[in-house]
């Protein structure tokens, strides 16, 4: 190829009809007639590539307006021809004529779509306009959607189609369903304007007609159910026919109409409302509302309000009834029925809502604390357990048990006062051995011990161990007496407390012991002493029980009876005695006056447990009277047990005295209270100290601000703390 | 899928390549034209005019729908070059434009 270079020419592309001044118009021309043969259904016979060559051409010869323009006016022309057609329609047809139209619409303008696809490419793309496509969606949204008689027309009849279907009539689906779609397919402003808006707002007017309607008729479960079924059907009518954006919005309406505006009615509702259905024990129906009611702003809190009202208020009659405040164990049972009512209720109707678990909660805290002995029953109800509730329970069963006390107990703000009965009743419990099982005593004291922690049962972990370091030393002194060769006249069993833990040994209670018991407890006291020098033994005999031999009858009838160590220094007086006088009796055993009373009516006075014959014969023991052995004595048993002092419910007198001591030893733990706060923040305000204080004792009581006032005065006193000079209402810590 | 029946295309001078549906459908043009609903008449007689179009060029065109038929989707690294004769690229380059290729 040397010396003759391959000489490269671009030549023009050649065009035939290029200079042709009339080729934009006729080749115009021969594309219009094909757009219309395409409208009209009749384009078999056309050749899409001479088409697609011509609109090509055009576009490549710089004709792309003129195209572009002639296709708009050609469609707005047909489009206007279209909707007079669908105008002319009548009745139903009109929506199915839309739908025909709609759907040979979209036909044709895929077709006049494909064979100026080169327009398409390169035409709109350069200039920004609309592509054929939605050219063709936006002329049908403008000439015939908007058409002013077919917007409000079509409107109507698709309102009027939703009504008649609410209204139970069966609709067409397909030609809605195709309807929103068109409008979906104009886009979401369309749907929105033209239907959905109108749309709402008829559904709103509908159904806050029919919830005024069905408030006055219907009882609360029916309208919740004729809600919830409403509800339900809007679901199933978008997905059936409206474009899916529809539900959340729709949703939001029929709530509003139907609960938001008449919930307050609806859980107010006589006979048939929140409180009824409660004590109807109504889960389903509750936890219909619970569903409803969660799906509205301040569904929940009503509803949530309401319970705790209700339980508030049947709390406080159950806690303050005195005919049930007769049987303490009952009360409480009472009580965790209701619990468990509400546990069951928050679980199935409310889905275990943990802020429906918080009402409960501080409904139960409320109306417990109104009662100022609950500490004392909720104490009476475990004890009961402990004595004879548990036997035959399996552990887990046990646990169950004490479990609910403990809630209970979780509940009492003067915990202190609690712990101030249990101690009462497990000394009790301790020291006559009738706790029925050890496993569950310390079950439950350790149950107390996480409660509460370790300082609130010390005292109770030292009664526990003074019992079985009493076992221990029992075992060891019996070893002793057979070691030295003595021998008792009697079976003896002696318990050592610690003094100042036990609620029993602040008072001093003792008497003078027969003489066979005599040798008994100096032998002990040896023994004891003898182990432990420097150490004090107090005998407490009006703790003590004695299981006695006794024969009726001239020696025809034996019995064993089962007494206390006071009743026992009783009976052994007759003995010696064939009848003694009151004051005899008092001489001897120096047991004080009133316990002496109740251990000789306990004897003389009780039906069917008389063994002692009293005279005169009157139900009270007076100083003066005389008393002998009641020979007639029968039971068909052999072991007589007489009235034991067992847990009881407090009278008055006791409970003030309990109330007292509780008091008292609240005055020490709010001081050391003030004087650790103040010692770390050595100035503080009156009222934040009250608070801090209040807040640091919640665990134990709840102190009331006089008193803790009071603690304060007596602090400055004695020179703990002392009044800021310039600012009277602020305590200084002085070291 | 049914097998699609081959597509005659036909050049300005009248000659004839018949070439397979799918070869044929590499250009968009060509497909739309087969795909089009209503009954054109490509579609109908399963054959198309290219006034235009030059036998050559046409050839080459058919060539490189089975080009790129093999090759467009192999993840092979040596890829023949597809030559073009140089005095034939501009009309070429119109044809496939045309074509949407």
């Amino acid at each position: 190829m040397a010396g003759k270079p391959k000489k490269f020419k671009i030549e023009p592309f050649k065009h035939p009809l290029k200079l042709d001044p009339n080729y934009a118009d006729n080749t115009w021309q021969l594309l219009e007639s094909a757009i219309h043969e395409i409208n009209s259904h009749n384009a078999s016979g056309l050749s899409f590539e001479e088409l697609y060559r011509n609109a090509y051409n055009m576009v490549v010869n710089k004709y792309g307006d003129r195209l572009y323009r002639g296709l708009m006016e050609t469609e707005t022309a047909h489009l206007s021809k279209v909707a007079g057609r669908i105008e002319a329609a009548q009745g139903d047809g009109f929506l199915r004529a839309l739908k025909a139209e709609w759907e040979n619409h979209n036909k044709s303008v895929q077709m006049i779509r494909d064979i100026l696809m080169y327009m398409d490419r390169i035409y709109v793309k350069h200039q920004n306009k609309a592509t054929v496509h939605q050219l063709g969606l936006d002329l049908w949204r403008d000439v015939v959607v908007r058409n002013r008689r077919i917007r409000e027309r079509l409107l109507s009849m698709l309102l009027d189609m939703v009504q008649r279907e609410r209204q139970g009539d069966i609709v067409d689906k397909g030609l809605f369903r195709a309807m929103t779609q068109m409008l979906v397919d104009l886009g979401q402003p369309v749907y929105c304007e033209d239907f959905e808006a109108p749309f709402l707002e008829r559904t709103s007017e509908f159904y806050r007609a029919e919830a005024a309607e069905y408030i006055s008729s219907c009882d609360c479960p029916a309208y919740l159910a004729h809600a919830e079924r409403r509800l339900a059907e809007e679901v199933e009518r978008v997905a059936a026919y409206l474009d899916a954006s529809t539900e959340a919005k729709v949703i939001k309406v029929v709530e509003n109409e139907l609960v938001s505006r008449q919930m307050r009615a609806l859980a107010d509702m006589e006979n048939s409302g929140v409180v009824p259905m409660l004590q109807q024990d109504k889960y389903a129906d509750l936890g219909r509302m619970y569903g409803l009611f969660r799906r509205v702003e301040g569904g929940l809190d009503l509803l949530r309000t309401t319970m705790g009202n209700h339980l508030k208020e049947t709390g406080k009659a159950l806690v303050m009834d005195p005919e049930r405040q007769k049987e303490p164990v009952e009360w409480v049972q009472r009580l965790l029925q209701e619990k468990e009512k509400y546990d069951l209720l928050i679980a199935r109707a409310f889905g275990s809502d943990k802020s429906f678990v918080a009402a409960l909660n501080s409904a139960f805290e409320h109306f417990l604390n109104l009662n100022v002995r609950s500490p004392e029953y909720i104490s009476l109800f475990m004890d009961d357990k402990l004595r004879k509730g548990l036997k035959g329970m399996s552990e887990d069963d046990i646990e169950v048990v004490l479990d609910k006390g403990i809630m209970l107990f979780r509940y009492l703000q003067e915990k202190d006062v609690f712990e101030k009965y249990y101690k009462q009743h497990l000394a009790k419990r301790l020291l006559h051995g009738r706790s029925s099982s050890e496993d569950a005593e310390q079950l439950l004291l350790t149950k107390l011990k996480t409660e509460c922690g370790y300082q609130f049962t010390s005292k109770l972990e030292t009664m526990f161990g003074d019992i079985k370091l009493s076992r221990e030393k029992m075992a060891d002194f019996k070893e002793y007496l057979r070691q030295r060769g003595t021998e008792l006249a009697m079976d003896m069993s002696v318990q050592v407390l610690t003094s100042g833990m036990w609620p029993q040994t602040t008072a001093s209670t003792t008497c003078n012991l027969p003489r066979e018991l005599e040798q008994c407890s100096t032998e002990f006291a040896a023994y004891y002493l003898h182990a432990n020098s420097g150490r004090r033994l107090t005998w407490q005999t009006g703790l003590g029980t004695a299981d006695i031999k006794a024969v009726f009858g001239g020696g025809t009838r034996k019995h064993e009876i089962q007494c206390s160590t006071y009743q026992m220094a009783v009976l052994m007086l007759f003995n010696d005695a064939e009848a003694l006088t009151y004051e005899d009796i008092e001489a001897a055993t120096a047991i004080p006056e009133d316990d002496l009373k109740r251990v000789l009516q306990s004897l003389a006075c009780v039906k069917g447990k008389a063994v002692l014959r009293k005279e005169p014969m009157s139900k009270d023991v007076r100083p003066g009277d005389r008393f002998s052995v009641n020979d007639a004595f029968t039971s068909k048993l052999y072991k007589v047990k007489i009235g034991m002092v067992t847990a009881q419910r407090e009278n008055e007198s006791e409970k003030a005295e309990t109330r007292e001591k509780v008091e008292e030893d609240r005055k020490p733990q709010i001081e050391a209270a003030i004087v650790r706060i103040m010692k770390s923040r050595k100035r503080l305000g009156h009222n934040e100290l009250i608070g801090e204080v209040t807040r640091q004792l919640a665990a134990r009581f709840l102190p009331q601000p006089q008193v803790i006032k009071k603690r304060i005065e007596s602090l400055i006193d004695r020179e703990f703390l002392e009044r800021d000079s310039t600012d009277r209402s602020t305590y200084v810590y002085l070291a | 899928m049914a097998e699609k029946k081959a597509v005659k295309l036909i050049s300005a001078e009248g000659f004839e390549f018949i070439v397979d549906h799918d070869a044929a459908c590499v250009s968009n043009t060509i497909k739309n034209m087969l795909s089009s609903q209503g009954n054109f008449i490509e579609n109908e007689l399963g054959e198309i005019r290219f006034p235009e179009i030059s036998t050559p060029v046409l050839e080459v065109v058919c060539k490189s729908f089975y080009f790129k038929l093999r090759y467009a989707n192999t993840a092979s690294k040596n890829i023949p070059e597809f030559k073009v004769a140089p005095e034939m690229a501009l009309e070429l380059l119109m044809a496939a434009n045309y074509l949407d290729m």
